[in-house]
């Protein structure tokens, strides 16, 4: 972590060469096709305590980098059940072009320049909007509970289902690091504190997956509600329709 | 009649046409399960075209914008995310009705003399049916909207000699493009839907001059009163309106689970990388059309030739258009033909979806050689149809329809 931090800092002023090499080694990594099995994470959009969790830590470690440039701040009054001055203060950290406090009708962006993020990681921090939908919420569950230290790596850690990824493990100083008990062995001890335990961090990245789960389909929030109310009308429906039917049909021998 | 409905009816033959249509128009008494679907195509038909006039007061067809707008109909838009589901699941639904109406035709022999036409112009509305689904599943810009649009478009180029100029100008530029998307985005708003509309007009009309089959395959025109109406015959409204109403009401019942419960249906009807927007530098590891192509991509497939994959999967969907003449047989329904026909139908309608599964299977080895046997299955159905069909055993038809409740 401190790595980045310092080569974040520094990069400004880095030799070009050195970018480009770095650059090199970054988007020549290669996702293996091996499929790692995914642990499943208990989905709850009704826990809004949970949400509101979820979305402390995604604009507090993840919006650095990744934007939800689908989904504006405004919609947690509703769906998150919050005041909008606590939203105000609370989850929205950026500014707009003009140096402006962002507006809560804005839409969650951040803003990095995606050349510079490009030179930073070998990649653009993917939009993290619709992550949970086209992944699913286990794979992103997988993913944040599968960091491990590992100094071949440039940011000293790897990712078990997803190996070589270029990002950081951002949520260390919560979670510590852990390591392999042995090179190659699947068992993994912690080389490093966070300042949560295992189980408190495993409840914290349930309530920022809870927290994707949602922004992935707010409309989650609604149709199940209101489907249920449709199929009730649409089953009384069918039985007068029914019963008209066979009204009408009773002479036809 | 009140005076106002005399007055219209002075400038324009309104009560003729409902009598013509529906309180006078004969319909056979005996219509079961599989009837339903053909008005069940119309409804789906008129929700498509409702809901599509919405979608497109939101969306933008703009690669730089066109995935940005769908997500802004599904969180933005009031009720924008109910449109687009009608509309995504609307898509499917089309096709398992489109699928289950034209069983029945095979399994009854709906397009046998006198109904050629009817079912070429059936034929013609699947056809521009598949167009359609194809060019609408481009618009959301996602990934399997990009690359499955890619791999047919591309298929044009194993045309010899102009293959390549031809895919090139369906797309309009070397790759799938905005302008590709601006040109699908109009063939699927407006060239697409009215000839839909034109042909289903047809579809209907041919229907209306011949009359409907029935599950026994009599023609009840043959066998009249003295009035001069079918023995059995029942007027259309008000006994099919209330029976299509209430298949109707068990339809939408199926249906609206699956809007408000299960959208994606587990990824059948919206797939999971169709929500990563489309990218053309990196191709997804697997790339599959829609359920509703999947039979016919595995018949392409199962082809180890490009070009001959094409034509195999062309003539695929030819040889039903001729399927009036390939059966021969004159009796109709299944239910007085031999066993012959039952075994042949059986074994088509597995072929047909053991294709379907194999379509969206990532190609392995044995899938592809079972590929190839229900690719023979399916045309050896039309074959062995052929010769079978002139000279079939039948048993006797019955003088009048009987009621299966």
């Amino acid at each position: 972590m401190k790595k980045l931090k310092t080569y974040l800092k520094e990069s400004k002023c880095m030799n070009r060469n050195l970018l480009f090499s770095l650059l090199f080694f970054f988007a020549n990594t290669v996702q293996s096709a091996e499929k790692t099995s995914l642990n499943s994470v208990l989905i709850d959009l009704n826990n809004k305590p949970s949400l509101q969790r979820g979305a402390q830590i995604f604009m507090n470690n993840c919006l650095g980098c990744h934007t939800l440039k689908y989904q504006r701040y405004v919609k947690f009054i509703d769906h998150l059940e919050m005041p909008k001055d606590m939203i105000e203060k609370n989850l929205i950290f950026t500014t707009d072009k003009n140096g402006k406090r962002t507006k809560i009708g804005s839409l969650v962006l951040n803003a990095v320049n995606s050349d510079f993020s490009k030179e930073a990681f070998g990649v653009v921090p993917p939009d993290l909007t619709l992550i949970a939908r086209s992944r699913g919420p286990d794979w992103v569950y997988t993913f944040l509970t599968s960091f491990y230290e590992d100094n071949s790596r440039p940011f000293g850690v790897n990712n078990k289902l997803y190996p070589n990824v270029n990002m950081p493990h951002v949520l260390w100083w919560m979670e510590g690091l852990k390591a392999p008990t042995s090179s190659g062995s699947s068992e993994y001890t912690y080389v490093t504190n966070g300042s949560m335990s295992e189980q408190e961090y495993k409840k914290s990245i349930t309530d920022l997956v809870n927290f994707l789960t949602y922004v992935s389909e707010p409309a989650q929030l609604d149709r199940y509600k209101i489907g249920f109310w449709v199929i009730l009308f649409l089953t009384i429906f069918a039985f007068v329709a029914y019963l008209l039917k066979r009204e009408y049909w009773k002479d036809i021998e | 009649m009140n005076k106002f409905l005399v007055w219209i009816d002075e400038r324009l033959p309104v009560s003729n046409f409902v009598k013509n249509h529906l309180s006078q128009y004969y319909a056979p008494k005996n219509f079961n399960f599989f009837y339903y679907f053909g008005a069940l195509a119309i409804f789906i038909f008129i929700l498509q075209i409702v809901t599509g006039i919405f979608l497109t007061i939101n969306y933008k067809p703009d690669a730089a914008s066109a995935f940005a707008s769908v997500e802004f109909i599904m969180r933005d838009v009031e009720w924008g995310w109910l449109i687009r589901y009608l509309h995504s699941t609307g898509a499917s639904f089309f096709f398992i009705v489109i699928y289950l109406h034209m069983f029945r035709a095979l399994l009854y022999g709906s397009f046998k003399n006198p109904r050629e036409l009817l079912w070429i112009f059936g034929m013609i509305i699947f056809v521009l049916l598949m167009a359609e689904a194809f060019m609408g599943y481009l618009l959301p810009w996602g990934q399997m909207s990009y690359w499955g649009a890619q791999v047919i478009i591309s298929l044009f180029g194993a045309i010899p000699y102009f293959g390549e100029s031809l895919a090139t100008w369906i797309r309009g530029d070397y790759v799938i493009s905005d302008a590709t998307l601006n040109r699908f985005f109009a063939f699927h708003v407006i060239a697409l839907p009215l000839l839909l509309f034109a042909l289903i007009y047809l579809h209907l009309a041919a229907l209306h001059t011949v009359g409907s089959n029935n599950p026994d395959g009599i023609e009840i025109k043959k066998n009249k009163d003295s009035d001069g109406i079918p023995k059995d015959g029942i007027p259309f409204h008000p006994y099919y309106t209330v029976k299509d109403t209430f298949g109707l009401s068990i339809f939408l019942i199926i249906f609206a689970f699956v809007v408000f419960f299960i959208p994606e249906f587990g990824g059948f009807f919206l797939e999971k990388d169709n929500f990563v927007p489309a990218n053309p530098l990196q191709t997804p590891e697997h790339i599959m059309p829609v359920w509703y192509f999947t039979p016919f991509y595995a018949i392409l497939r199962a082809i180890p030739d490009k070009l001959g994959g094409v034509i195999v999967m062309g003539l695929s969907i030819f040889v039903l258009f001729i399927m009036p003449w390939i059966d021969r047989c004159p009796v109709k329904s299944f239910r007085y033909r031999s066993n012959t026909y039952k075994i042949l139908l059986s074994l088509f309608a597995i072929s047909f979806i053991g294709l379907g599964y194999i379509g969206m299977s990532a190609p392995t080895p044995i899938l592809t050689w079972v590929g190839r046997l229900f690719t023979l299955i399916y045309f050896g159905f039309f074959i062995v149809l052929y010769f079978t069909s002139a000279n079939e055993k039948t048993k006797d038809i019955p003088e009048r329809v009987k009621m299966h409740e």
